[in-house]
């Protein structure tokens, strides 16, 4: 105690502590505010757009007819081909780092190189994957814009998110139920298959879902795997472009046609309708799976 | 754990069908230990074909465009209706020459901005977050935060033109130059305002886009302060403030350092969003704060259409000499971001949006 | 657009679709060829009719399997390659048309790629260009300009004019930052009488590859050919000098929506966009021409500058027809060009392109002022449609 704070009263001392634990409260408060806002803002305003020129023939009619029906299935058969690609590499990596640990100076080295590469290309900016895509793939493979290098760039993309949630959840996987298995004499491929997967299976889904709802929002390298076009996409693997839903809004919205702009605003709204229906469920599965597991976490 | 070598398995019935049974059963754990091993490879080669796309592709552009392309400044296409010149042996434009240093700094100054205002809202939220919130906030709140990370880019650039944008131009920026006084470092922050398009409402909706990554990095970091040491400064009668600043922030700091580094890396890679508000202006550099600028992520998507008429390819390798250099740009930040994350807490970094 | 991959070409190198069309404009432009034109009822035609009253333009027969052309590129042509293509569709229902609106520089590269079946542009090859499409051609289609948008709230004209005067020189020296304020002296001296405020200019320019900027371009380059022509070779992507203020847009459509909300701009755009920049606010300024007269984008003033051209035009359509010496005609025109491969890897396309684009080259179909009219463009000159039919013909 110094001289100082003997002299201040004891009261002026704790009306500055409470203050600052006010000022403190009110800071955090607004920080979350902050960050809340924009986040509705963007919500409303992009509903305040789309929904009073809206009408449903938006989704039966191609965009050739001004709707976006195309649009959708493009981006729903983009998504179930990510989920697929992706979810078979992203969820295989993901076992391997979290399942199979390796012994020997070498193999640990492997695994943590492996792990790095995996984390940073999740942060590899989207615009050069496309890039890559579009050079490697588009031209040089000539497969022209189309559905293939469209889900492989998209899938790299991705992958790391999966495996990192594989690895994740596989790692809260009890130990005692590997060894339970090991025990009875399951080999390795079996347990996985039966013990440690099924019991990881909920945080696996959810890294999928997250996954697809981040490739669902993808434009950059889209536009130059996929292309775009007003029709129906077939589901040629090359050689025919696909439409998504990402494209109307960023081509669109500053046309001095209203009809395009809208088009621009009601893909905006379905975009954000397709990412909530993933991040709800994404929820759902975690909230079931909690009230069902035996352990609670 | 590895499988054992022996069959141990009782049920496994002798002879050959045993033998057959055993022979798959080890099989299917060679496959599995095979197929996760080249799953796991995968992203490691992919990162790696892209780089070497990328500096094949970019050649040409490197050794004709040399250093001087992180320092010059013009972007000149050259006379692609006139005559080709040949330089180092690569066909070029007349004339043609790019400079990429008005991209690299727009991306720096972008990010920096987006830093600077991401990560003390990050942290603050955050620690709103980590506080016992009754469930009918929690829930709303944390799927509203959610909701923020999963937003896709394209719609932040539709609402930072369409909203944002001209809001705060007509609202915020006029306020803000009027009382800057007309000294040196700050002039730059007095200027016309203009339309809303520029550095600034960049590094705002850049902001709003990082904060997802950095808060959740930095929840996580909380819960790994140990409980004990917060439990006894509330004992000690420390309010929640004095508690989070004695207690809480030292313990997690280079944390935090590793997670706003990882909102850097999304930032620098951040693409269609800037492309729609930075304004993209090639050839030099924000004049103020408020004026439009681009950055090596927007330029390229922008530009790429347009390097397909030199007909000569050298646009085209230029483009995608700049993104060799946001890729290798990009690579270090997060290899950075994870080894300070990982060596500062026992955390594993957020991978994607946060 | 294609959609199925049987006919799909061999090497695709595409580049970006922008915009597709609009059902409501289609249905309108139906609807006005529809009452218009009395023959096209729902016959898949079979026999040839070749066209009156221009000697060398035939009308040829597309195939009878179902056809999907693709289109993309100028912005310029865009309202009105929607308007031709539905018109097409309705009088032969096999052949559709799917329109992009992506900028010349997207049109040309994905027509020499074989992305596209036709690439629009509102400016010609480049020679490099040429050089690595052996084959490829530009067909002049129809004549348009360019007009200079300007958004000056605060302007008085003087009584008697109704838009502000401009000159090449002076643009020049706005776009490269030497002029920086409406109310500057060499404004003015252009238009005496008038009140020019206090406003600093803000220049627009086309970020994008674009025939726009090429023709800007070109004007600026020959109407100040030591200082703008010295220093900036014209193309579709140039090296902008540094105005304070500058911005880059993308498409016509994007010059006009930032011009009518920037008070103090200044904007390079289409002539199919006049109307809607008008509605906006934007005014047209009146450019003074070679011989010195200040001339607004009339139909009148745009086809006297093309008869001057007429006869200067070479067979392969390639032409700048920018600073007309006609005493009333506009500076600022060009030929707008489809931009197709000599050789066609597919012989059904390439009799449907043929049939198409010999449609829109008759003066009884496509360069009827029923499509012309709306946009602001003049027919091509006998003597250059003829020229354009013969490059049709070699197509194979």
């Amino acid at each position: 105690m110094t001289a100082t704070s003997t002299l201040l009263s004891s009261s002026t001392k704790a009306g500055r502590r409470r203050a600052g634990q006010y000022l403190f409260r009110g800071m955090t408060i607004l920080a979350l505010l902050l960050v809340l806002v924009p986040a509705v803002w963007i919500v409303v305003g992009i509903l305040a757009r789309a929904l009073p020129n809206w009408h449903f023939s938006v989704l039966t009619n191609t965009t050739a007819h001004g709707g976006l029906s195309n649009a959708i299935v493009g981006t729903l058969l983009i998504t179930f081909g990510v989920g697929v690609l992706a979810g078979i590499v992203g969820i295989g990596a993901g076992i391997h780092l979290s399942e199979m640990s390796s012994t020997g100076r070498w193999s640990t080295r492997a695994d943590g190189l492996l792990r790095g590469a995996t984390e940073v290309l999740s942060g590899f900016p989207s615009i050069v994957l496309g890039f890559v895509g579009y050079i490697a793939l588009v031209v040089g493979l000539h497969w022209g814009f189309s559905l293939l290098p469209a889900l492989i760039i998209l899938s790299m993309m991705v992958v790391p998110y999966i495996a990192k949630s594989t690895e994740s959840s596989l790692n809260q996987v009890p130990t005692s139920y590997r060894e339970g298995a090991d025990a009875l004499g399951m080999s390795q491929g079996h347990s996985l298959r039966h013990v440690v997967l099924r019991s990881g299976f909920p945080g696996i889904v959810t890294g999928l879902l997250v996954a697809l709802a981040i490739a669902v929002g993808e434009t950059a390298p889209l536009l130059y795997t996929a292309g775009w076009t007003n029709q129906m996409p077939t589901l040629a693997l090359t050689h025919s472009q696909v439409p998504y839903l990402t494209y109307p809004v960023y081509a669109y919205y500053n046309q001095p046609s209203d009809s395009l702009r809208y088009l621009s605003y009601d893909a905006a709204l379905l975009l954000l309708v397709l990412v909530l229906v993933l991040l709800v469920g994404a929820r759902l599965i975690v909230a079931r799976t909690q009230r069902n597991a035996e352990t609670r976490r | 754990m590895t499988a054992s070598p022996v069959p141990a398995d009782l049920s496994t019935p002798p002879g050959r069908v045993g033998a057959f049974r055993e022979k798959l059963r080890t099989s299917e754990s060679a496959f599995w230990r095979r197929g996760t091993l080249a799953a796991a490879i995968l992203p490691f080669v992919a990162l790696g074909f892209a780089l070497i796309v990328l500096a094949i592709k970019g050649w040409p552009a490197i050794i004709v465009n040399g250093t001087g392309f992180f320092t010059n400044s013009s972007w000149n296409p050259g006379s692609t209706y006139g005559a080709t010149t040949y330089i180092h042996g690569v066909a070029v434009p007349q004339g043609a020459s790019y400079g990429a240093w008005p991209l690299i700094l727009g991306t720096i100054q972008s990010s920096f901005i987006a830093l600077v205002l991401a990560v003390p809202i990050a942290i603050g939220a955050a620690l709103a977050l980590t506080e016992r919130l009754p469930r009918w906030i929690a829930r709303p709140v944390t799927f509203t935060v959610e909701l923020l990370a999963g937003i896709p880019s394209v719609l932040f650039g539709l609402w930072g033109i369409i909203t944002l944008g001209p809001l705060l131009a007509k609202h915020v920026y006029p306020p803000i130059a009027s009382v800057m006084p007309d000294v040196p470092v700050l002039r730059f922050f007095k200027a016309p305002t203009g339309g809303g398009q520029g550095l600034l409402t960049s590094g705002i909706v850049l902001a709003i886009m990082i904060i997802p990554i950095i808060a959740a990095t930095t929840i996580e970091l909380f819960r790994q302060v140990p409980a004990l040491n917060q439990d006894g400064a509330h004992a000690l009668g420390m309010t929640d403030a004095e508690v989070t600043r004695s207690v809480t922030l030292p313990w997690v700091r280079r944390g935090i350092m590793g997670a706003s580094v990882l909102g850097l890396g999304r930032a620098l890679g951040e693409t269609i969003a800037l492309a729609m508000i930075s304004g993209a202006i090639l050839g030099h550099t924000a004049v103020n704060i408020y004026s439009p600028m681009t950055t090596i992520a927007a330029t390229i998507v922008s530009q790429l259409d347009s390097s397909f008429t030199d007909s000569t390819g050298f646009a085209t390798a230029t483009l995608a000499e700049a993104a060799l250099v946001l890729a290798v740009i990009s690579v270090a930040v997060n290899a950075l971001a994870r080894v300070i994350i990982h060596r500062s807490s026992s955390i594993s970094a957020p991978v994607g949006r946060g | 657009m294609k959609r199925d991959s049987q006919e799909s070409l061999a090497e695709r190198t595409p580049s970006r679709r922008r915009v597709r069309i609009a059902l409501p404009a289609l249905l309108a432009a139906s609807a006005l060829v529809l009452a218009a034109c009395s023959s096209s009822s729902s016959t898949p035609a079979t026999t040839t009719t070749s066209a009156p009253k221009a000697a060398g333009v035939t009308l040829l027969t597309p195939p009878s399997a179902t056809v999907s052309l693709s289109e993309s590129g100028s912005s310029l042509l865009f309202p009105l390659f929607n308007a031709w293509g539905a018109a097409y569709t309705l009088r032969y229902p096999n052949i559709t048309v799917s329109t992009a609106s992506t900028g010349s520089g997207t049109g040309i590269s994905s027509a020499l790629s074989g992305t596209v079946d036709i690439g629009t542009s509102d400016a010609y090859l480049s020679p490099g260009q040429v050089q690595a499409t052996p084959g490829a051609m530009n067909v002049p289609l129809a004549v348009s300009a360019q007009f200079v948008g300007y958004n000056v709230p605060g302007l008085k004209l003087a009584t008697g004019s109704t838009n502000l005067v401009l000159s090449g020189p002076v643009l020049s020296e706005i776009y490269q930052g030497k002029v920086t304020n409406w109310d500057d002296a060499s404004i003015k001296s252009l238009n005496p009488g008038a009140t020019l405020p206090n406003l600093p200019i803000v220049t627009l320019h086309r970020a994008d590859g674009s025939g726009d900027t090429f023709l800007f371009s070109q004007f600026l380059s020959k109407t100040d050919p030591s200082g703008w022509g010295a220093k900036i070779p014209y193309g579709t992507t140039i090296n902008w000098p540094a105005a304070p203020g500058a911005l880059g847009e993308t498409g016509n459509s994007g010059m006009v929506q930032a011009c009518g909300t920037t008070p103090g701009c200044v904007a390079y755009i289409g002539i199919s966009y006049e109307g809607k920049s008008t509605s906006a606010g934007i005014g047209v300024a009146a450019l003074k021409n070679a011989a010195g007269k200040a001339v607004t984008p009339t139909p009148a003033s745009i086809n006297a500058a093309a008869a001057s051209f007429a006869s200067k035009t070479p067979a392969n359509g390639t032409l700048s027809m920018i600073g007309t010496t006609a005493p009333t005609g506009y500076p600022i025109i060009n030929y707008e060009y489809a931009i197709v491969l000599g050789k066609q890897p597919s012989a059904t396309t390439g009799q449907a392109i043929k049939a198409l684009l010999s449609w829109i080259i008759s003066p009884t179909y496509g360069q009827s002022s029923l499509y012309l009219d709306p946009v602001g463009f003049v027919p091509l000159q006998s003597q250059v449609a003829t020229g354009s039919m013969a490059q049709i013909n070699s197509i194979s």
